[in-house]
């Protein structure tokens, strides 16, 4: 009898806590748009912004007063606002007092040029993709000089914006 | 032999003489969607708009109520009032016939709509619409321009080389060479230029020693660049980026602009006409660089325009010699035409102010003793003239029309007619526009 009672109650059990209803978790995820933190600029430098920004990126200090006047009736004097542009930096890089890093400089540490680069000229740090992208480039390409580097960043379409 | 081919001579030839035809007869879908290109014939291949502007009346133009102050343009000898007379400038005189026996002169144009304000006349002629009194100046028209037009509705598409907006002026002119019509905008829009500004001895200063690269350091550069705008989620054109020239244009243009800073900085536009250095103004010099734009690059349509005469506001006198230096130079800007290969024979030629002025003066008297005169809606600042000036075999020569006939919306349409391509313009825009001036024409 006792030996009856223990195998029901151990089939009870069995029986009773073996089996569980199966619970249905459903977990939802939001849409969420991935970008490169600080490559959102919707905004287009105006003109004067421009000038008087490539002009300290290039001599590390701030453009003359009739200098930006006179380039800022220049710009509007023309239709083609990418070929006056191009022209501005063009006439930049032309004259003393320019900074730009040697040659040696840069192919010493690319990495470190093409990151300095993108923060200088673009406020933020390359992903790493764009990263490798450029050092790739630099590094594969025989007559690439830190000036031709500097002069596609100013006249690329990042820069226009902010 | 298969018999289903075996076709006898005469079905040979009757079956390639129907393809043939249908080779022809059958539409053409173009790129734009269209079913053909430009559908009617060219009156001729280029147009010169000359925008003689800042306000010129009826009474000193072409009625001479103080004498005839555009010798070079009209017919009439009467000389200049003798109070006002020691104030007008040494001009050369006319050598031979005056403008108006190469073309026709509407003698009674009219400016009917809109207010009578130097940007809003711009628009107007430059649209072919006539403007709400809303106009906010500072944006670009909201109806398309001329230029966009003719450069959307042409086969091929026109390089923007082609069209080119010259004013005399910055403030809201530069906004004039494309509009803000979703259907057509910068895409379609002129070259623009303002010479007194940019080719200077400032341009020069500022713009006239670029760093130059050679053709491999300039592909380094594309390369990179085209890494870092791929990066970019925008793109930077369109209206902010303002009209786009191809690469090859491009290099035309900053030959052209390199150029024109050595000969402004080497003295050459100080007096190109010879005509003394203290006669040429603002106006003159404006057409000389459309000369120059014109022999350069023989664009199919050209729109330039004079203001000097807006000094009327507060110097008569200084008013009515600015407008013989324009009359001049409209006569100097002809004979460069009839000059140029390419151009000579082929250019039709349009003058109009943009609106004209009061009846009655101000209170500011010059040192002549004369008033000074606005445009303020009066009826007589709606008055103007139009003059179209071409080849015989095209535009009536020595006509006269002096009844009220034509407006300033006319003109737009006019050009789309000479250039052929009035019927391509959709509907929805031709509703608004003038119609174009068919009595200036064989």
């Amino acid at each position: 009898m006792k030996k009856f009672f223990y195998c029901t109650l151990f089939f009870s059990l069995a029986v009773f806590t073996s089996c569980k209803k199966d619970t249905n978790y459903v977990y939802g995820v939001n849409d969420v748009n991935v970008s490169q933190p600080g490559i959102s600029k919707p905004n287009v430098k105006s003109t004067i912004e421009f000038i008087s920004i490539a002009y300290s990126d290039l001599f590390g200090t701030t453009i003359s007063a009739s200098d930006l006047t006179d380039l800022s009736l220049c710009y509007l004097a023309f239709g083609d606002k990418k070929f006056i542009e191009d022209l501005i930096i063009r006439n930049f890089l032309n004259k003393p007092g320019v900074i730009i890093p040697t040659q040696a400089s840069m192919m010493s540490d690319v990495p470190a040029f093409v990151q300095a680069t993108y923060r200088k000229f673009y406020n933020r740090d390359p992903n790493e993709f764009e990263k490798w992208q450029v050092v790739n480039y630099i590094n594969t390409t025989s007559n690439i000089t830190p000036e031709l580097v500097y002069y596609s960043f100013m006249t690329s379409d990042e820069y226009r914006y902010y | 032999m298969c018999s289903d081919h075996n076709v006898t001579r005469r079905e040979f030839l009757k079956k390639t003489a129907i393809a043939s035809a249908g080779a022809f007869l059958a539409p053409t879908i173009l790129p734009s969607g269209r079913l053909f290109a430009a559908t009617r014939a060219r009156k001729a291949n280029h147009v010169v708009f000359c925008l003689f502007a800042g306000g010129v009346r009826q009474l000193e133009s072409v009625q001479m109520a103080d004498g005839n102050m555009m010798r070079w343009t009209l017919n009439g000898s009467a000389p200049i009032t003798p109070d006002i007379a020691p104030g007008m400038s040494p001009l050369p005189l006319p050598a031979g016939l005056a403008l108006q026996n190469y073309g026709t002169l509407f003698k009674e144009f009219r400016y009917n709509n809109g207010p009578t304000g130097h940007v809003s006349g711009h628009h107007t002629a430059i649209t072919g619409v006539y403007n709400s009194n809303d106009l906010n100046i500072n944006l670009p028209p909201t109806s398309p321009t001329i230029f966009e037009f003719y450069r959307k509705h042409n086969t091929p598409t026109m390089s923007a080389l082609n069209a080119w907006w010259i004013s005399d002026s910055l403030g809201p002119y530069p906004a004039l060479n494309f509009s803000s019509d979703s259907n057509y905008g910068a895409l379609y829009g002129a070259n623009y230029i303002q010479p007194a500004t940019l080719l200077s001895q400032t341009g020069y200063n500022v713009l006239g020693n670029p760093k130059v690269f050679t053709t491999a350091e300039k592909a380094a550069v594309a390369g990179i660049r085209s890494i870092l705008d791929k990066n970019f989620g925008h793109s930077y054109a369109g209206g902010d980026a303002g009209i786009v020239n191809s690469d090859i244009d491009r290099s035309s243009l900053e030959t052209y602009i390199s150029s024109s800073f050595n000969d402004a900085v080497a003295g050459l536009y100080a007096d190109p006409w010879g005509v003394g250095a203290s006669v040429m103004n603002n106006d003159m010099n404006n057409l000389f660089i459309a000369e120059k734009i014109l022999q350069q690059f023989k664009p199919e349509l050209l729109v330039v325009n004079m203001q000097g005469v807006d000094v009327c506001h507060f110097n008569f006198t200084n008013y009515c010699d600015n407008l013989r230096k324009a009359d001049y130079a409209l006569a100097h800007l002809w004979n460069t035409i009839q000059s140029t290969p390419g151009l000579a024979n082929d250019t039709i030629l349009i003058a109009c102010p943009e609106h004209g002025r009061n009846a009655s003066s101000n209170t500011v008297m010059d040192a002549y003793g004369r008033y000074a005169v606005d445009h303020t809606g009066e009826q007589m600042s709606r008055e103007i003239f139009c003059l179209v000036l071409g080849p015989p075999a095209v535009v009536k020569q020595n006509q006269l029309i002096t009844s009220v006939s034509g407006e300033s919306i006319d003109v737009a349409p006019t050009i789309a007619d000479i250039l052929g391509f009035y019927p391509d313009i959709p509907s929805q825009y031709t509703g608004n526009m003038g119609s174009p001036l068919a009595q200036a024409f064989v």
